[in-house]
């Protein structure tokens, strides 16, 4: 009996638990990243913003949640009703999916895959069939216009995202995410940080900038795109549906920026290995400049008008593209030349 | 560090690959007259490609892992394709200016489509088979359906392309199971495997495959469904480069494959082949009868004509080998003169492609009337032409080999055949004149020019053509 | 190990599950959704089998990619199977023949199966362990060296593809107002601004 528990209950509770462990403090960022938001917004636009629920506002996303679980689903007519509650469901469970490999602090992760960052990019290149399921199956044409822009920005501004991993994964030689964040603990000339945003700086531009298409964030929201298409994909959904895209959403733009930072920012890291700096746990540096990823996504947000779609393409094929490609044959002559291949 | 591979065997390869990257770059960059420039770019890299290829075939050497042979046998075979190409690319640019097209990405395909040619000859293993066997098909199912504004043209490419994507199917279905007994890909693996092994059904049945992909490459009966629409739908100068390179870079590999790794086999892809190539020869001479239009004719000829040349393969001799390398030769030269025929099959600045067309050209033309008799003659096997030593080559391997009744019935569908060929020119001789055709472009004079005379003077100077043949058979059963 | 045998049984049976969803299936797009359920299962086989990076790859490429565009194409095209379907029973019967002789192929070939004595020694690039050598790094090993000749082909194959994809595609518009960028930007007030004093009581002129 013993035996059976120490070998197969204790492994899967343990598991469940530590699930539980991301999933947790993962959600409540989210509902507080949205609370994140409208703050800032606001105060870059000089209004006050969400103040009247708790404490400086403090409890409105826990109000908005429970508004948004006491209203009425709704299915359109001629709605495909399995594929319609299906999208939803793909967006949010993508989006924590990917956590199962993100690490948050040395070994502090759920599972340490050999191929963590290839599994990433597959699960965020996945992010589009929510989607598209929920344009398709809404039966209406906003929905539909909405569903086919995000299919096409989505494939689009992957192509860049992969090229500029692979620049990074030959400098870093693995594709084990841990692995990736300790061959970053090196410092540049001795003296600067080992972080990839420096050698590669071009490139965390453009991944950034990308990685705002990718999670359909303004300036690329053309999928919602409120003042053309009502909301886009999001327009015949109501009440849990909408709830759990909309969490789907903001825990993808905290996904992606967890891996900005495990690429380009040096994950759980300190700047430097120095006695106040390396007091600090990793866990906490690496929430922090996830924090600081998430503060330019919402500046970004207050700034930008909206990219037209064909500038949208020009911009993610005619200039992301090639210059890409151009930078990862750079850093591979490069590498080659000075005989720094890794491994 | 890793060995760099020995690239020198492969030098023509690299070299037309490099030169279709260059050459989309002329097109895209040069803002005069881009198809004429980049075809005549495409003829100057054959020609290269070619003196590289003679000059790289001194001996037989693998490279790249043992997947790129190359040997007397491969180099002839590319000779052929480069010829067969340059000759399409040199019909297409009176073609090309005639008719105002302005994509010059044509000549790039085809250049693209040569290398992949190249590619199959010279393969030595399953998968560098399949790679430049998908390569030439890809840029072929391209250039079927150029003409996009054509019903015709889009529905060759469609047809070509979704049978043709069946037939790859097949043959990689059958290469995973050669594979799946032998547990290699490399010839010379398969060599050794199925001559140590006993007899295997597995092995049988993927060997099938393969067979079946193949003749859909080389539009053997009954694989041959595409051929007519194809024909038919493609610009011109493309099915000149259909009814020759792809056929005979898909028939040397065939023969490659068949007397190198199954030549253990022998017994069973006998009874295959001999029921494709009886079937092609007859289905080829008896459908092309009711024929009105001259490419869906040549179509058909073109199927009966590889039945002939497989003949050579069935004997499975180096005689039939060297009987088939003379057929291709020959069929080269026939075929492209009577395309350059087609292409001058001009009314008032209107290309036409009916049968009927050329009634009465004696009268009004009798420079291409006595060129096109003389093709068809030679196409129908008539002594002393070419054609007729093409055929006697083949058919006595056959006899040799103890194959009398394929001989036979090859001599049956020939006189079949002969009727439609002997049709044409009765048409052109006898019937009432019509309107009669424009002049023909200078280029595509001389190469019908050069294509008849090549036929006709086979008989006084047959040594200069067949000495290499006859190396390239003899290098082939060296093993 | 019963935990792999359970994964492979799952996995097996959710990909044959999905397979014939893919053919049975009335509404194209809901094939198309099945067909991606296949690739998902088709992945995990491969996790069992220890090629993680060709799981990854396979969903990147077929998932991520290839899929979205089946999705997006079959939706555009709303395709009425109905119709499609109309006159199967005139077919059906030449279909079952071939599936028929295919089948029976199949089973003759499994049932005497046998593998070529020698065949491990004929291998050219044997599976090295999977504890010694990641299997991406197993991979990068033999793909630029070995297989470089493959991978060089495999390349001009996909340019070939894609020269061809634009040709049948692309239409140069006439008549079309394009945005070009560089104009925009090295637009200065000059170019088109004048200032000009105006004499109160008159107009310009």
């Amino acid at each position: 009996m013993v035996e059976f528990w120490t070998a197969y209950v204790w492994p899967v509770l343990w598991i469940i638990i530590q699930i539980l462990m991301f999933l947790v403090p993962v959600l409540i960022g989210v509902a507080y990243l949205t609370y994140a938001e409208r703050k800032i917004i606001s105060a870059m636009q000089m209004r006050i913003g969400p103040n009247v629920v708790g404490w400086f506002g403090l409890l409105q996303p826990i109000a908005d949640a429970v508004k948004l679980l006491t209203k009425e689903t709704v299915l359109p007519t001629g709605a495909s009703p399995v594929v319609f509650f299906l999208a939803p469901m793909v967006t949010f469970g993508l989006a924590m999916m990917a956590w199962a490999v993100i690490p948050v602090g040395d070994g502090w992760v759920i599972s340490n895959l050999n191929v963590g960052i290839l599994y990433l990019f597959a699960i965020s290149s996945l992010g589009v069939y929510g989607v598209v399921m929920a344009g398709w199956a809404s039966n209406s044409r906003y929905a539909f216009l909405g569903a086919m822009r995000s299919a096409a920005q989505m494939v689009s501004y992957e192509v860049s995202i992969g090229f500029i991993m692979i620049s990074v994964l030959i400098t870093a030689g693995t594709l084990n995410l841990t692995e990736l964040v300790l061959a970053q603990s090196e410092p540049l000339f001795g003296v600067l940080p080992g972080w990839y945003f420096i050698p590669h700086f071009p490139m965390f531009i453009v991944f950034f900038i990308s990685v705002l298409a990718e999670t359909n964030r303004h300036p690329f929201d053309l999928p919602e795109a409120e003042s053309e298409l009502v909301a886009g994909f999001m327009t015949e959904y109501s009440s849990m549906s909408f709830a759990l895209f909309f969490l789907g959403e903001y825990a993808n733009m905290i996904m992606m920026s967890a891996l900005i930072t495990i690429l380009f920012l040096g994950g759980w890291l300190a700047p430097y290995d120095v006695a106040p700096l390396n007091m600090i746990p990793g866990v906490v540096w690496f929430a922090l400049k996830i924090a600081m990823c998430l503060f330019v996504f919402i500046w970004t947000r207050a700034t930008f008008p909206r990219y037209r779609y064909d500038q949208l393409m020009r911009l993610g094929w005619k200039i992301f593209l090639p210059f890409s490609l151009i930078w990862l044959a750079l850093t591979a002559g490069f590498l080659v030349y000075a005989d720094a291949l890794p491994g | 560090m890793t060995q760099m591979p020995n690239l020198v065997p492969a030098y023509a390869e690299i070299f037309l690959a490099l030169s279709g990257l260059l050459l989309l770059m002329v097109g895209v960059f040069r803002k005069t007259d881009p198809v004429r420039g980049v075809a005549r770019l495409a003829i100057l890299a054959f020609s290269v490609a070619g003196v590289l290829v003679l000059t790289t075939n001194a001996v037989a050497v693998t490279t790249f892992s043992g997947m790129f042979a190359v040997n007397a046998f491969t180099s002839f075979a590319k000779l052929l394709v480069l010829l067969g190409g340059g000759f399409a690319v040199f019909l297409m640019l009176p073609w090309a200016k005639n008719e105002g097209i302005a994509r010059f990405e044509l000549p790039v395909v085809m250049v693209f489509a040569v290398l992949g040619m190249m590619m199959m000859i010279s393969a030595n293993d399953l998968i560098s088979l399949y790679v430049g066997l998908e390569l030439q098909s890809l840029s072929l199912y391209v250039l079927a359906a150029f003409h996009r504004g054509n019903l015709r043209a889009t529905e060759a490419g469609v047809k070509y392309f979704i049978l043709g994507a069946l037939a790859s199917g097949l043959l990689l279905y059958g290469s995973s199971l050669i594979y799946g007994f032998a547990g290699t890909t490399s010839f010379v693996g398969l060599a050794s495997a199925l001559s140590s092994a006993q007899e295997n059904v597995g092995v049988i049945v993927g060997m099938v495959f393969v067979i079946s992909g193949l003749a859909f490459k080389i539009s053997a009966v009954p694989f041959h469904m595409w051929t007519p629409d194809v024909y038919e739908g493609s610009p011109t100068p493309v099915t000149a480069f259909f009814s020759v390179a792809p056929k005979i870079a898909a028939l040397c590999l065939f023969l490659r494959i068949l007397v190198g790794p199954f030549d253990d086999l022998m017994f069973q892809w006998r009874q295959v082949l001999i029921v494709i190539c009886v079937a092609s020869m007859l289905w080829g001479a008896v459908a092309a009868i009711a024929q009105s239009n001259i490419k869906r004719l040549m179509a058909y000829s073109s199927i009966g004509h590889v039945g002939y040349a497989l003949i050579g393969l069935v004997a499975a001799t180096p005689e039939g080998a060297r009987g088939m390398i003379y057929y291709m030769l020959i069929y080269l030269f026939m075929n492209v003169g009577t395309f350059a025929v087609i292409l001058s099959m001009r009314v008032k600045d209107r290309y036409v492609e009916g049968v009927n067309d050329l009634s009465g050209l004696s009268k009004t033309n009798p420079a291409i009337a006595l060129a096109l008799t003389v093709l068809m003659f030679s196409m129908a096997g008539i002594p002393p032409l070419a054609g007729f030593f093409g055929k006697y080559f083949v058919f006595v391997a056959a006899i040799n080999a103890g194959l009398i009744p394929l001989a036979v019935i090859g001599v049956l569908s020939s006189v079949i055949g002969a009727y439609y060929y002997l049709r044409l020119i009765k048409i052109m001789y006898f019937d009432e004149a019509g309107e009669g055709l424009d002049k023909p472009d200078l280029s595509t004079g001389v190469v019908m020019g050069v294509c008849a005379l090549a036929v006709v003077v086979f008989i006084l100077v047959p040594e200069p053509m067949l000495a290499g043949a006859d190396a390239a058979a003899a290098a082939l059963f060296q093993g | 190990m019963i935990a792999a045998a359970i994964a492979f049984y799952v996995f097996a049976t959710m990909a044959v599950i999905g397979g014939l969803n893919v053919i049975f299936q009335r509404n194209p797009v809901h094939s198309v959704l099945w067909l991606i359920l296949t690739f998902f299962n088709a992945a995990g086989l491969f996790v069992i089998l220890g090629a993680e990076f060709v799981a990854m790859i396979l969903v990147v490429v077929y998932v991520g990619a290839v899929a979205v565009l089946f999705l997006f194409v079959v939706m555009m095209l709303d395709i009425n199977i109905t119709v499609i379907r109309e006159g199967i029973h005139k077919y059906v019967w030449a279909g079952l023949l071939v599936g028929g002789v295919l089948l029976a192929e199949l089973v003759t070939v499994f049932t005497s199966w046998v593998m070529f004595d020698d065949a491990a020694s004929l291998s050219t690039a044997p599976t090295p362990d999977p504890n010694v050598i990641t299997n991406t790094e197993a991979l990068g090993n033999i793909l630029y060296t070995d297989y470089v000749y493959l991978f060089q082909a495999a390349g001009i194959i996909l340019l070939v593809a894609m020269i061809g994809s634009i040709v049948l595609t692309y239409r140069t518009r006439t008549g079309v107002r394009k945005q070009v960028i560089a104009d925009q930007v090295a637009r200065r007030p000059s170019d088109t601004l004048e200032m000009v004093k105006v004499e109160s009581g008159k107009g310009l002129q």
